[in-house]
């Protein structure tokens, strides 16, 4: 059994990276690997809006995120420095930029780069999925 | 040992240049999304540089219907396969 | 410190670092070549010993003269003439994407290695962690 971390670089629905992270988490988990933490970069933070809401007959990448985290404990990392510059932030970052809505929440955390850096040391295997 | 990556259809030269300059003897080469076009004989150029040790994935090489068309030369590989390519490799990297 | 015209020797041995960060993207274009500097500035921060591969278009990082754009942006060019105060002190260029583009290093804001494909397997195969942007 391995530890992975996942970088995910791809939007969600835009290009397939998204959903091939999302599936490949999947394949592992279900091979007894552990995927500790997807960190979420560049454009790959909008796998975490609260608000996605894809046509029912598509695969829901956010709740496919959710259930990762929920079932199999994986850490869902969000850049707070590329999700703020995107237009993400959850409901502490709301309050501290006067917003009145925020579209990011648990369990995806925003977090900072040393967090990927730190997943970086602390993983067997590190699987970028970019656009 | 290492893994490369690959989602980028051959039309992308500069990438599979540069990704050939940084590839090794014992590496491995999987081919995803839409480099599953690099898998066809007629691109077999892009894939001379890595002598033969290439994979393609199955389920994204079935999506775009080149089940069939594949060059003999590279294997197919389930997710499951993907995932034991990493475990086999110590480092992977993504070419994009 | 480093040799900027010759590419390094076949037989240099090649120390590992802690990261290494493959820079294939233009500057100003897209966002790749400033959120990949960015993730060698942070490691460096936390200690890490950092180096930077320019490959492909990703040359025209280092080329010299770069300004700031309309609209105020910002480019990357202040962000590496920062890097040596972060320790980052090891930078590797593709020797063919330089000739493949025209350059050569003293068209370059900072010294270089030059590296031949053979010598860039070597440091690519040489290190514990690589990310590509």
């Amino acid at each position: 059994m391995l530890s992975y971390a996942l970088l995910v670089h791809a939007a969600p629905y835009s290009e397939q990276g998204a959903l091939s992270a999302l599936r490949f988490a999947q394949a592992a988990v279900a091979q007894g690997h552990r995927v500790s933490s997807v960190f979420f970069y560049r454009d790959g933070v909008h796998n975490a809006s609260t608000l996605m809401a894809p046509p029912q007959d598509e695969v829901h990448l956010a709740e496919g995120w959710r259930a990762l985290a929920q079932e199999h404990g994986t850490e869902l990392l969000v850049c707070i420095a590329a999700s703020l510059r995107r237009g993400l932030m959850n409901a502490e970052e709301g309050v501290r930029h006067g917003r009145e809505a925020h579209n990011l929440e648990p369990p995806f955390v925003l977090t900072g780069l040393g967090q990927l850096v730190d997943a970086m040391q602390a993983n067997d295997r590190v699987i970028t999925f970019a656009p | 040992m290492m893994l490369h990556l690959l989602n980028r259809s051959p039309q992308f030269d500069g990438l599979y240049w540069d990704l050939s300059e940084a590839f090794g003897a014992d590496d491995h080469l999987l081919l995803i999304e839409d480099a599953c076009y690099a898998a066809l004989p007629a691109a077999a150029a892009s894939l001379a540089a890595f002598g033969g040790r290439v994979s393609v994935l199955s389920e994204d090489a079935e999506s775009r219907g080149l089940l069939g068309r594949l060059s003999d030369d590279v294997a197919l590989v389930d997710m499951a396969g993907f995932v034991a390519l990493t475990a086999t490799f110590p480092h992977s990297l993504s070419w994009f | 410190m480093q040799d900027d015209e010759a590419a390094l020797a076949a037989d240099t041995p090649i120390a590992p670092l802690d990261l290494l960060v493959i820079l294939r993207h233009p500057p100003h274009g897209s966002s790749w070549l400033r959120e990949g500097v960015d993730v060698a500035l942070v490691a460096a921060a936390f200690g890490q010993s950092v180096g930077l591969l320019f490959q492909g278009d990703g040359v025209f990082a280092l080329v010299e003269g770069q300004r700031a754009g309309p609209l105020g942006q910002k480019g990357t060019h202040a962000q590496l003439a920062m890097l040596e105060m972060y320790d980052i002190e090891r930078l590797w260029v593709s020797a063919s994407a330089l000739r493949a583009r025209g350059l050569t290093p003293a068209d370059l804001m900072l010294p270089v290695q030059l590296l031949e494909a053979d010598a860039l397997e070597r440091l690519v195969h040489a290190q514990p962690h690589t990310l590509l942007f």
